[in-house]
C-alpha cells in the first residue's frame, strides 16, 4: 500500500519561515493539511507567507522571533496547544576562507545554526512529549542540514562545522526520542534556488563550479526540498528516522 | 502557483519490478500501480504472480523468469516496448557465521545479489535510453538495499558484501547516468514483516536482538518500504539520485 502525504490533524512548527526554505517548508506542509505555526525575525514576511497559507486554504499563525532569542521562543511554545511536526529550519551562511574568518562571524554561525537549533529542537520536544496520546500518534522532526552536512566544500568551514553538528544532533536525538514515537532526520539539500543561493550565484565563476558538482546539471528548487520535508514529516515515513534525506543531485555520491 | 508538494504521481509510467511475487516486491507493485503506474512484474513463482494479476486486475503484465537465466531475461527486457521505472529488488539472504560459510552459499548470494542486479539495472536502462525524449521526461531506478548495506550484522558478512556492493554500484551508475536524467537510489530497510524475515523473527532471541536494536522499537512495514521507492519512483523526487533512503527505524543511527 502506498501511503499518501497525508498532514491532517498535524500541527507544524516552521522556523526561518519567512523566505527560501523555510516559507517553501510551511506552504507546503499546509497544502498537505497541517496547521501551520511560522517562526521568523521579520514579521513583513511573515505576513506574505501567511497570505499564501490562506490561499491554498491551510491555517497558520505567526509569530515574530529572533529564535537566538531562547526566552521569547519558549513563551510562543506556551501560547500554542500542542505540537506535532517541527521543522527546525532557520540557519544562516557567512562563506569566508578558513584562514580569514572572523571571531565574530563564528560565534553568529555557532550561535544560531548549532545552539538556537538546538534550544528549539529541545523546547520543541518538550511540548510533544507532553501529549499522552503521543506514542500512538507519533511525531516527527526535520532539522535543517545541507549537503555540507556530509561533505566540505571552499570557504565553508564554519557552515561544515555546525551542518555536521546537527548531523550529529540529529542522530542523538532519533536515538533518545524513538520510544516516543518522535522521528527525527535531516534535510541535506545541495544549492537551492532560495534568496540568498541567488546572491552567491551572481558570482557566474561559483555557479558553473557548483553546477559541475552536481551530476543532474541542475541547482534543486525550493519544492524538491519542501516535498521531502513533508515526506518525513508525515506517515508516509512512519520507519525513517535518524537519517539524513539527501536530495543532492548526486553530489554527494560523488 | 508553484506547489510547494509535489503530487507522487506515476501515471503513463511502466515500472519493471523485480521479485515482485512476494514481499516487498509485491507491495511496491501494489503501490505503483495504487499512483497510476503500469507494473511489469518478473518473479518465479506462477501462482504468485497469478495472484498479483488478480489482485492488480489492470496494467499489469506478469513475466516469469528466474534473474539469474542471464539469456531468459535479456530476451524479456529487449522485447519490452518500454521502461521508465526500475525498482531492481530480487535478492536473497542465506545467514550462516563467517566461518561457516558456505561456498555455494557466497555463489547464489554473489549470482542473485550482486550479478544479476547488475544485469537487469544494465538491461534495464539499455532499454530506457531507447527513448528520444529520456532526457526530458527522465526515469529512475531502485535498488533494494538494506541497513546491512551500511553497518554489519551476525551471520551476514557475504549478504553484507553484496548488499555494500549494492550501495557502490548506486552511487556509480547514478554519476554516470545523471546526464540523461535518470536517477540511481537505495532504499536501506530494516527487517520488515515480509515472509522471510517473519521466519527468522520466529526466534525469540533474534526477534529480541532485532527489536532492541531498533530506537523506534518496532520493525518496519512492507508498505514503509513501498512508499519509499514510489516517492523515489516519482518525479515528485526529481533531485534525489545516488543516495538511499534508510527504513530503519534508528538502526544505524547508533
Amino acid at each position: 500500500m502506498f501511503k499518501k502525504i497525508d498532514l491532517r490533524n498535524k500541527t507544524a512548527l516552521v522556523t526561518g519561515a519567512g523566505k527560501g526554505l523555510g516559507k517553501a517548508c510551511a506552504i507546503a506542509l499546509a497544502e498537505a493539511g497541517a496547521k501551520v505555526i511560522i517562526v521568523s525575525r521579520t514579521l513583513s514576511d511573515l505576513t506574505k507567507v501567511e497570505k499564501l497559507i490562506k490561499k491554498t486554504r491551510g491555517s497558520c499563525l505567526k509569530f515574530e522571533c529572533d529564535i537566538t532569542d531562547i526566552d521569547k521562543f519558549k513563551s510562543i511554545l506556551k501560547k500554542i496547544k500542542r505540537l506535532d511536526i517541527l521543522v527546525n529550519n532557520a540557519g544562516n551562511n557567512r562563506p569566508e576562507h578558513f584562514t580569514k574568518v572572523k571571531k565574530e562571524n563564528m560565534e553568529y554561525l555557532v550561535e544560531l545554526n548549532m545552539k538556537a537549533t538546538f534550544n528549539v529542537a529541545q523546547i520543541c520536544s518538550q511540548k510533544m512529549v507532553e501529549l499522552k496520546t503521543r506514542k500512538k500518534i507519533g511525531g516527527s522532526i526535520i532539522n535543517m542540514s545541507s549537503q555540507l552536512g556530509r561533505v566540505g566544500a571552499p570557504i565553508r568551514s564554519v557552515y561544515n562545522m555546525t551542518k555536521f553538528g546537527v548531523e550529529g544532533l540529529t542522530r542523538g536525538m532519533a536515538i533518545e526520542l524513538g520510544k516516543y514515537n518522535i522521528r527525527v532526520n535531516s534535510m541535506c539539500p545541495t544549492f537551492v534556488e532560495t534568496p540568498m543561493v541567488k546572491t552567491f550565484f551572481k558570482n557566474k565563476k561559483f555557479k558553473q563550479k557548483v553546477l559541475e558538482n552536481i551530476p543532474l546539471g541542475r541547482v534543486a528548487q525550493e519544492n524538491d526540498v519542501s516535498t521531502a520535508v513533508a515526506f518525513l514529516a508525515a506517515d508516509s515515513s512512519n520507519s525513517i528516522t535518524g537519517t539524513s534525506f539527501m536530495v543532492d543531485g548526486g553530489w554527494t555520491a560523488k | 502557483m508553484v506547489k510547494f508538494l509535489k503530487e507522487i504521481n506515476l501515471k503513463n509510467k511502466i515500472a519493471v519490478i523485480t521479485g515482485a511475487t512476494k514481499g516487498i516486491g509485491r507491495s511496491t507493485a501494489i503501490a505503483m500501480h495504487q499512483v497510476g503506474a503500469s507494473i511489469i512484474a518478473i518473479g518465479r513463482d506462477t501462482k504468485d504472480l497469478n495472484s498479483l494479476k488478480k489482485k492488480l486486475k489492470n496494467r499489469i503484465t506478469c513475466i516469469e523468469c528466474d534473474v539469474n537465466d542471464y539469456e531468459k531475461i535479456s530476451k524479456i527486457i529487449k522485447a519490452l516496448k518500454r521502461i521508465d521505472i526500475l525498482v531492481n529488488n530480487a535478492g536473497t539472504n542465506l545467514p550462516e557465521p563467517f566461518l561457516k560459510v558456505k561456498r555455494s552459499s557466497l555463489e547464489i548470494l554473489l549470482n542473485v545479489n550482486t550479478k544479476a542486479a547488475f544485469n537487469i539495472s544494465k538491461l534495464c536502462t539499455d532499454k530506457m535510453l531507447k527513448l528520444n525524449n529520456r532526457k526530458k521526461i527522465g526515469g529512475s531506478i531502485i535498488h533494494t538495499s538494506s541497513m546491512f548495506g551500511l553497518v554489519a550484522g551476525p551471520n551476514r558478512t557475504v549478504y553484507s558484501m553484496t548488499k555494500f556492493g549494492l550501495e557502490g554500484l548506486t552511487k556509480g551508475m547514478a554519476v554516470d547516468l545523471a546526464k540523461f536524467n535518470i536517477r540511481v537510489n537505495s532504499v536501506c530497510p530494516t527487517f520488515v514483516a515480509t515472509p522471510r524475515a517473519k521466519k527468522y523473527l520466529a526466534n525469540k532471541k533474534f526477534n529480541s536482538y532485532a527489536l532492541s536494536n531498533i530506537p523506534l522499537g518496532r520493525i518496519a512495514t512492507e508498505s514503509d518500504v513501498a512508499t519509499a521507492i514510489t516517492y523515489l519512483g516519482s518525479e515528485a523526487a526529481s533531485m534525489i539520485t545516488g543516495t538511499n533512503i534508510i527504513i530503519d527505524g534508528g538502526w544505524t543511527a547508533k
